[in-house]
């Protein structure tokens, strides 16, 4: 009895501890968020070879319910809405992660440079952006992909140059802050040039911040390429994407609920991972939160 | 204080004047011909497009071209549209005033959920904490018009007896206008209502951690007086600043629910503009959009400093 009761105090960590070893509700948020990134890489990477049929095939069976041979029914012309939510997702998927990734790149490089220099450049970079910052960003990027024409490329810049002043101004606060500690001091009095001071010892401190806000930008352009596509603004057909698809369903919507259900589930599954990933990162990187 | 309000607006008038700039470069930087899309078809005589860019200006220098559209601008005049021929002035300003009625309700209503539900998630901690968080995590990814379509497809599954796309002016009926912007203003207000009702959470525990509740605490006021005089009150100072930055989301997200639901406001009309490639129109639709972000802006720092005294502005 009391060897047990020994045991039981001996296996119980001081609470400090087991919030630093445990996998608490926060890491499992972290591990749950990658895991959900691991299936939509999946899907963006394999799409067209997991698909069971040809998203582009029709059959005489429209608007079938969910069934052993469609497992999420099939639309109006009879196409399976699994192959074409899987092909569709490719699409929007390839157009979020390249979009984020350009706006990521032009972020980086104007926060870094514009709170680096500081002064003037800094000013003029700074109120550049306040402009930006006044136009709703979905306002000025359907304004500019209407403009343009709908096709991939044209969608990737667009969200690219909306979602860039975003970034940069994440990067540009803590470099401010970064910049004047003493290590950069240091590298500075033995010489180091001021690019490699920028790239070496400011940019990785200031990384952590990025990772998280980098992540939201992906929940949120998630939601503006599938509304733009739902506008009818969004890749080209014949090919699916999630915001086509959902738009596409409306008219049916009542004969057959899976057509919509499907596309706008995708579609919270894949904002709700960036946002998971998001939420688990700041707690794991310890970045503060951000409102 | 007027003082104050008059160096915040002084502030802005840069940031106006960028924004026409930017209003006019993106419409005028656009690929494709202004004059081919002023005629409304491209099988257009040469004498013909050169007869619209003379009487459009667009054979001027692109400066002149912009100081006469700023001109009119400032005295009201935003152009012709292409496809009325009327004033767009006059096309703009009954559909602001849906969309302004819509987005003031939207943001009534995400005050209202955010405010209630980041309270309860701070005051009663525990499970309500767990539950409002995960629910605030969900909602937040989903888009609004996922949420639009859900509603009108579950409305038209369950309650065929709700009539979903009947906008009533607000001066035929009053009372059938509100209801019929109840279902819009909800699906626009839910991805707001989390922003509120996290900065609420966050900023109740902040309060809630001072010394002066603890005093009141102390003195033995009961738990509603402590809430109702020291909580809420300091705490929803900072919440209310945020709804008003929420207006842009709320703005771009109205494009996107006025044509689900067929609302006759500004979103619908840019979307319409857009589709027929109305140039003069999107271009006022965008350059009265960010004026009025922007000044929503300007009139929350000013309210917020008229609240808390120790604020500069």
């Amino acid at each position: 009895m009391s060897e047990a009761g020994e045991g039981r105090v001996a296996t119980v960590p001081a609470p400090s501890a087991r919030r630093r070893k445990g996998l608490g509700p926060r890491q499992l948020l972290l591990a749950i968020g990658l895991a959900m990134v691991a299936v939509l890489g999946v899907v963006m990477i394999f799409g067209p070879q997991l698909a069971p049929y040809s998203p582009s095939a029709t059959s005489l069976d429209a608007l079938a319910p969910p069934s052993a041979q469609h497992w999420l029914g099939t639309d109006l012309i009879g196409r399976d809405v699994l192959s074409r939510l899987i092909v569709g997702g490719r699409t929007t998927l390839v157009i979020t992660v390249a979009a984020v990734g350009l706006a990521l790149a032009a972020g980086l490089v104007l926060g870094l440079w514009s709170g680096f220099v500081g002064g003037l450049t800094d000013q003029i970079v700074m109120r550049g952006l306040d402009i930006v910052f006044a136009f709703p960003v979905f306002l000025l990027a359907i304004t500019v992909v209407a403009a343009l024409g709908p096709t991939i490329p044209n969608l990737i810049m667009t969200i690219a140059i909306v979602y860039t002043p975003i970034l940069a101004r994440v990067v540009r606060g803590p470099v401010l802050s970064v910049k004047r500690w003493d290590h950069v001091e240091a590298a500075r009095s033995v010489g180091v040039s001021e690019f490699w001071i920028m790239v070496r010892h400011v940019l990785p401190l200031v990384i952590s911040p990025i990772l998280v806000e980098t992540s939201l930008t992906l929940a949120n352009t998630i939601f503006t390429v599938t509304a733009l596509s739902f506008l009818g603004l969004g890749p080209p057909p014949p090919d699916p994407n999630w915001g086509g698809m959902l738009a596409e369903a409306r008219q049916f919507m009542e004969l057959a609920p899976w057509t919509v259900i499907a596309p706008g589930a995708a579609i919270v599954f894949a904002s709700l991972t960036f946002i998971m990933l998001a939420n688990g990162l700041r707690d794991r990187l310890d970045v503060g939160g951000r409102q | 204080m007027r003082r104050m309000i008059l160096v915040r607006l002084a502030l802005t008038l840069p940031i106006l004047f960028g924004v026409s700039i930017a209003a006019f470069v993106l419409m005028r930087a656009l690929p494709g011909d202004f004059a081919v899309a002023a005629a409304g078809t491209t099988s257009v005589s040469p004498e013909a497009l050169a007869a619209i860019r003379a009487n459009l200006g667009l054979d001027q220098p692109v400066w002149v071209q912009y100081l006469a559209w700023l001109q009119g601008a400032m005295t009201g005049d935003l152009g012709t549209s292409f496809v009325t021929k009327r004033p767009v002035v006059g096309e703009i300003l009954p559909r602001l005033a849906v969309t302004a009625e819509l987005t003031l309700i939207a943001a009534t209503m995400a005050l209202l959920m955010g405010a209630v539900t980041g309270l309860a998630s701070a005051r009663l901690r525990g499970s309500v904490d767990w539950v409002v968080r995960l629910y605030n995590g969900f909602v937040l990814a989903v888009p609004n018009f996922v949420v639009a379509t859900l509603i009108v497809l579950l409305a038209g599954l369950y309650f065929p007896q709700i009539r979903l796309f009947n906008y009533v002016p607000f001066f035929t009926d009053p009372l059938e206008n509100l209801t019929s912007l109840i279902l819009p203003a909800f699906s626009l207000s839910l991805a707001v209502s989390v922003t509120i009702s996290e900065n609420t959470r966050a900023a109740v525990l902040e309060v809630a951690g001072q010394d002066y509740v603890m005093v009141a605490r102390a003195k033995g006021l009961g738990p509603g007086k402590v809430l109702r005089s020291y909580l809420i009150r300091n705490a929803l100072t900072p919440v209310i600043t945020i709804t008003g930055l929420q207006v842009a989301t709320l703005l771009g997200g109205s494009i996107l629910i006025e044509t689900i639901f067929a609302i006759p406001g500004m979103g619908q009309y840019l979307y319409d503009s857009i589709t027929s490639r109305d140039y003069p129109a999107i271009q006022a639709i965008v350059l009265v959009t960010a004026i009025i972000v922007i000044l929503v802006n300007v009139a929350v720092d000013i309210a917020y400093a008229r609240a808390d005294a120790r604020v500069e502005l």
